[in-house]
């Protein structure tokens, strides 16, 4: 199931288009509960993802570490933590229906514009980069030219954690471009910043990121909309998975030390990791690490982050590791999507190669093998065929899929 | 020192209120107005951990002649006085009878169950009817109001034992309270206690 | 000056029962008192520190009940008068050193006044402090007034010179902190001399080693002291009857107990059918004067509090003398007819007689007391304790309280005794998860802080305030990190034992006469035990979770956080506020989603209030201590400090 680190790093930029269709239809179908639920559905469910749609929209929940921390109890019937959790039950066609072109839709993918292979045009952009660096080439391309006047990118902490941070200047971008393999709490940064003075705001997002955004966007509580129109951009990262911080730390000090950890990697056709230190590489089996695994991330039926303007991931093509490492898959979503990257090609941001033949069709089996598994073990945990949790069975995509 | 004739004896006053209003300093300077006059006094309080924004109370018990319990037993208090306006219906559940006189400062403090919304605190009209519902007589004074104006809102108690004196329910007098402050409380606060007493006393008068 | 200390004999004054205690030893001529405060012990040593300069006294706070105890006996040894003083609990800390002075027996008059707390008003337990009494072999009287309270105390002194023992004086709440008026007696000379005596015979009471071996030798000696008292207290003036002749049902009461059956006796009119005896004497009982007002009728009820302490005794004479006094029906706490828990008062016991003699009385009319109960129960909203404003604790627990939900590992807080009990409850977020003793919240985490080893991950946090610290909570870290148990202890130094009345502890530089004392510092005490030792202030909400958190990241051994800020009631505190609080009435986003109302609804300082109107939360001019604590959790910055100049 889980695809591997290859796929959890990386990325591809886009501008967001909400299209601004939004029926009553839509309304009731974005249920809308509060602090309660969100804790007896989600976090005490193992669903919730940590990616902090539900923080620093008030004082109660707050993300620590990697994980989602209820400080207080609210007894609101009603809040925003509920409605803007991508864990919580939703109705996920019709938001991609509202937010994409409907004649883009695949069942495999979510919306496609255009499927492309890149790679930030010049080495030393990529030098910073776990892979081809498209993903701060376009997010610096489009602090540049104005079409974001703030993006927030993941900053590194001790110990693998990190927070988001807003960056104005293109050059900030290009220092943070390293892949992550513990959650970093963007939406909840989002909910910080996009309070302060920043109008246009692009975000990196991994696909769980992406559709909290996406609900968001849908502005489930009137008179509460809490900046989403700020939010200009959503580059989305392929993701396989993400690590729990106490489980990963906890695995890597029977190794070394934290402090000595500079990075880390998965070698395709291997099955290990290995993990760079001051001391020399270390390798660990990948069993080892799947048991690091959020619970969370084995119900994700979305590797692509289909609710992005425009998703990264790492390159699968012929060529040797050492080559295919540099190159970048995309998949344009939207309309801003495309003009980005058009842009970049234009400006000469990135380079462009032809897609191996049979790439597309890979990446979209590897999609459909993701749901699947996602939807057998949502199947599990709730005890009954059609019950989901939180996604709905009726969805033509979880449809297909279960056949 | 020969004292006169009580209505009852023993006759039995409760001074109530939230940990922290004064109910003790006030209830020792009603009580020591009363042995002037030659009375023998009992007094139940409450303190400690139930001084820590809990309901607090005062039994006052007078006899000419007798030590009774400091604790008043139910149904039989004759006179209540409060210091926050909803103890006075509490104290009425347990202690209350129809012949009882009330007098209420009419300030609240609002309990934590209150400030944090999960219980609902009456209007002071509410109050109001259900005290006179109550008792015989009941009287309601903006003390703590008054107080304030006055530079200090611990001189609602003061207002309250004038308003007692006022009222005219327990043989005491002006002479009583300025006698007891001035051997009970700092020098140089004489002025300022008389001046309350006698606005407690103007406010059940008037 | 002080009526304590009024020199005109056969004057009457307005006494709480402590004061009377008080002046009842000032009467015996004491020169030392010492004691550990505890409600409601406190206002004795308290008022003999106030006079200790114009009685020449030595009067001191001491660090806990044990070393109180043992204080006051240094001084018997050197043939002085001294009083020790204590709650019920205390008796419990001081008890080991009691069975061996019980064993040693004292020279000057030595006195322990023990005040218990029945129905637990201001303690954790309903601790019965009488059956130690009874177990070390040590004389006990109960004052059943509070004339009695001053008499009795004197009294007390004399009786321990007669018998070379000690002797306690069983105080209640309802005894100590009532008032009542009392006629005081003569004031002796203060003019005493110390010295301590050991060259004579080494079994000699007065001239030898005092000690309580030879065992067998001493606790003979022990007995016969017993043998003697119960004869003295035949004839004691504080054994009282009142009542028939031939009364239909004799009660037997002591301590306040006399106060709730005399009033029951007279509100339904009963004076000609029940007798009262009231014992002052509780332990030994002198089996005599029982035996005479048993014979004078078959039913007996006997009204106390706590235990049947005073029934267990009464019926072993009863069966001893059963061929002369015949069969009697008992009631009391054994058959239920008293309530085995919790304070008495008038109306438990007029429900007894009323059960016993089969008599209906209505306590009040039914009518009213259903307008009452109907009015009371739809209006008046309940009162829960809660942490003063400007309270440190309610800061220090609210970072606590947040460090722990965010580490997310189950941590808690293993609590302890003071004002800070109380984080038991919402007003402290609900924090404290086991309460014991005092010192035991330490003890109790250096325990759980070994069970690592058995799959136990969650962090283990104590608090216990400053005074408890010097009390009883040091011996529990010195053991935490000589175990090496992983436990974060958190000092709430207030700077002051502030549930009992800001007495003096070790951690200040006064005494309890005032005089300048060295300063003993918590944080250089857990240094040198060999602790990792943070200094906080509570009101920084930043600071002090981040600390916290990161100390639980560390699990290396006993680390000790000290949170550091003045008592809300301090007299510096009140003297001036540190901020003038106000809330921006447009910015108050209130009960919407993004704050509802968390000032006024997690927070709950009775400072501030919720305007159901404005919908804004606002301050109480009147009750706000200026702490500033609010601000900074109000989420919309809508809630202004202003610093005090």
């Amino acid at each position: 199931m889980q695809g591997g680190y290859e796929d959890l790093i990386i990325v591809g930029i886009n501008q967001v288009g909400f299209k601004g269709r939004r029926s009553k239809e839509m309304d009731n179908q974005v249920q809308s509960r509060g602090q309660k639920e969100l804790q007896e559905q989600v976090i005490n469910a193992h669903l919730c993802v940590g990616c902090g749609a539900c923080a620093y929209l008030c004082p109660y929940q707050v993300i620590y570490k990697d994980q989602t921390i209820v400080l207080h109890d609210c007894d609101l019937a009603e809040g925003r933590c509920y409605a803007f959790c991508p864990r919580t039950s939703t109705d996920y066609d019709a938001i991609r229906k509202a937010l994409f072109d409907e004649e883009d839709l695949t069942l495999e993918l979510g919306p496609i514009k255009g499927f492309y292979i890149v790679r930030a045009a010049g080495e030393v952009n990529r030098a910073n980069a776990q892979h081809g660096g498209t993903v701060s080439a376009l997010m610096a391309l489009a602090l540049e030219e104005g079409l974001i006047d703030a993006a927030i990118v993941a900053e590194g902490e001790d110990n693998f954690l990190h927070h988001g941070i807003a960056v104005t200047e293109p050059i900030d971008i290009k220092k943070r471009g390293k892949s992550k393999f513990i959650v970093s709490p963007t939406v909840a940064e989002f909910n910080k910043i996009a309070a302060g003075d920043a109008k246009k705001i692009g975000v990196v997002a991994t696909p769980c990121q992406a559709q909290a955004f996406a609900k968001m966007r849908m502005k489930p509580i009137a008179g509460k909309e809490s900046h989403i129109d700020k939010l200009q951009l959503v580059i989305g990262l392929f993701c396989g998975w993400a690590l729990s911080w106490r489980k990963f730390t906890d695995l890597l000090r029977r190794s070394t030390s934290l402090e000595s950890i500079t990075g880390m990697d998965k070698p395709p056709g291997t099955q290990t990791v290995e993990i760079f230190t001051t001391n020399g590489t270390i390798i660990l089996p990948v069993d080892d690490i799947n048991t690091c695994i959020r619970e969370a991330c084995h119900y994700c039926i979305d590797s692509t982050a289909e609710f992005s303007d425009i998703s990264v991931g790492s390159a699968r093509l012929p060529e040797s590791w050492e080559e295919t490492k540099t190159w970048n898959q995309v998949i344009v979503r939207s309309e801003r999507g495309q003009t980005l990257l058009e842009l970049a090609r234009s400006k000469n941001v990135l380079e462009f190669r032809d897609v191996p033949e049979g790439n597309f069709d890979e990446l979209k089996k590897a999609a459909v093998e993701k749901k699947k598994g996602a939807i057998e073990r949502l199947r599990e945990k709730s005890g009954q065929p059609n019950d989901l949790i939180y996604l709905d069975e009726n969805d033509p995509v979880i449809k297909k899929i279960m056949g | 020192m020969g004292n006169t004739a009580l209505p009852k004896d023993p006759y039995s006053i409760i001074i109530t209120g939230v940990g922290g209003q004064g109910n003790v300093m006030a209830s020792r300077v009603l009580a020591n107005m009363l042995v002037r006059r030659g009375y023998q006094i009992t007094i139940g309080e409450t303190f400690g951990a139930s001084q820590r924004g809990g309901s607090v109370m005062s039994h006052i018990r007078i006899s000419q002649n007798a030590t009774w319990s400091p604790q008043i037993p139910k149904g039989k208090a004759d006179v209540v006085v409060t210091l926050e306006p909803i103890e006075a219906i509490r104290v009425l559940m347990t202690y209350g009878n129809p012949d009882v006189q009330v007098l209420t400062n009419t300030r609240p403090i609002y309990p934590v169950g209150v400030i944090s919304g999960e219980l609902a605190y009456p209007s002071i009209e509410e109050i109001q009817e259900s005290v006179k519902d109550l008792s015989a007589h009941a009287w309601f004074v903006d003390a703590t109001e008054e107080a304030i104006k006055m530079g200090n809102p611990i001189l609602g108690n003061i207002i309250m034992i004038g308003a007692v004196a006022g009222i005219g329910a327990l043989p005491v007098d002006r002479a009583d309270f300025e006698e007891v402050i001035k051997e009970n409380l700092p020098a140089g606060t004489l002025e300022v206690n008389l001046q309350a007493f006698d606005v407690g006393v103007a406010k059940v008068t008037a | 000056m002080s009526k304590l200390i009024d020199e005109n004999e056969g004057a009457q004054y307005l006494y709480m029962g402590n004061e009377a205690i008080a002046r009842g030893a000032l009467e015996a001529g004491i020169s030392l008192a010492s004691g550990y405060p505890g409600t409601p012990s406190s206002e004795i040593i308290e008022n003999l520190a106030k006079v200790a300069g114009e009685r020449n006294l030595y009067v001191e706070w001491s660090t806990n009940e044990k070393v109180a105890m043992e204080v006051a006996a240094a001084a018997s040894f050197a043939q002085l008068r001294s009083l020790c003083v204590m709650k019920q609990n205390g008796v419990n800390v001081a008890s080991d050193f009691l069975l061996h002075l019980a064993g040693s027996g004292t020279r000057g008059g030595m006195v322990l006044v023990t005040c218990d707390d029945p129905g637990a008003l201001s303690s954790v337990n309903e601790g019965e402090s009488r059956h130690f009494f009874r177990m070390v072999e040590v004389p006990l009287l109960e004052p059943g007034d509070f004339q009695e309270a001053k008499d009795m105390t004197k009294w007390a002194f004399e009786l321990s010179e007669e018998l070379r023992s000690l002797v306690a004086v069983r105080s209640v709440t309802r005894m100590s902190h009532a008032s009542g008026n009392v006629k005081i007696g003569k004031l002796p000379s203060t003019d005493k001399q110390a010295e301590f005596r050991y060259s004579g015979f080494i079994l000699d009471p007065m001239e030898g080693i005092v000690g309580s071996a030879p065992v067998a030798f001493r606790h003979a000696e022990q007995q016969e002291k017993i043998k003697k008292v119960r004869e003295i207290f035949e004839d004691c003036p504080f054994n009282t009857y009142e009542g028939p002749e031939k009364p239909d049902l004799l009660v037997i009461t002591s301590s306040a107990c006399t106060l709730y059956s005399r009033e029951a006796i007279n509100l339904l009119g009963l004076q000609d059918r029940v007798g009262l005896l009231k014992i002052g004497t509780t332990w030994p009982l002198p089996p005599r004067l029982l035996t005479k007002y048993l014979s004078l009728t078959d039913r007996i009820l006997i009204v106390e509090e706590v235990l049947p302490f005073l029934e267990d005794n009464v019926k072993i004479i009863a069966a001893e003398q059963a061929k002369a006094i015949g069969v009697k029906t008992f009631y009391g706490k054994n058959n239920g007819t008293i309530p085995t828990a919790g304070e008495m008062n008038p109306d438990h016991v007029v429900a007894a007689f009323c059960k016993i003699l089969n008599i209906e009385y209505v306590t009040m009319s039914s009518e009213y007391e259903q307008r009452a109960q109907l009015l009371g129960f739809t209006l008046v909203p309940n009162r829960e304790q809660t942490f003063c404003p400007g309270c440190p604790h309610r800061a220090s627990f609210w970072s606590i309280h947040n460090a722990l939900q965010l580490d997310n590992r189950k941590g808690f807080v293993c609590g302890d005794i003071g004002c800070y009990t109380m984080a038991m409850l919402p007003t402290g977020f609900s924090t404290l998860k086991t309460v014991h003793s005092m010192g035991s919240g330490t003890g109790i985490a250096s325990g759980f802080g070994k069970l690592g080893p058995f799959g136990m991950d969650q962090p283990v946090l104590s608090v216990c305030g400053d005074s408890t610290f010097y009390h009883a909570a040091m011996p529990a870290l010195v053991n935490a990190v000589h175990h090496k148990s992983n436990i974060i202890m958190i000092v709430l130094d207030n700077s002051g034992t502030a549930m009992t009345g800001f007495q003096p502890h070790p951690g200040l530089a006064v005494s309890a006469m005032g005089d300048e004392v060295p300063a003993i510092d918590v944080a250089k005490i857990c240094e040198a035990v060999g602790a990792r030792v943070e200094v906080r202030d509570p009101f920084n909400l930043k600071e002090t979770p981040d600390t916290l958190l990161e100390l639980m990241e560390d699990q290396e051994g006993a680390k000790v956080l000290i949170l550091r800020q003045k008592c809300a009631l301090s007299p510096e505190r009140k003297a001036k506020k540190y901020f003038e609080m106000q809330v921006d009435e447009e910015r108050c986003i209130g009960e919407e989603c993004g704050c509802n109302r968390l000032c006024t609804r997690i927070l709950r300082c009775p400072g501030l209030f919720w305007d159901k109107e404005k919908k804004t939360a606002r301050i109480d001019e009147v009750l706000c201590a200026g702490c500033g604590v609010c601000s900074y959790i109000c989420p919309e910055e809508a809630i202004i400090r202003k610093e005090v100049a």
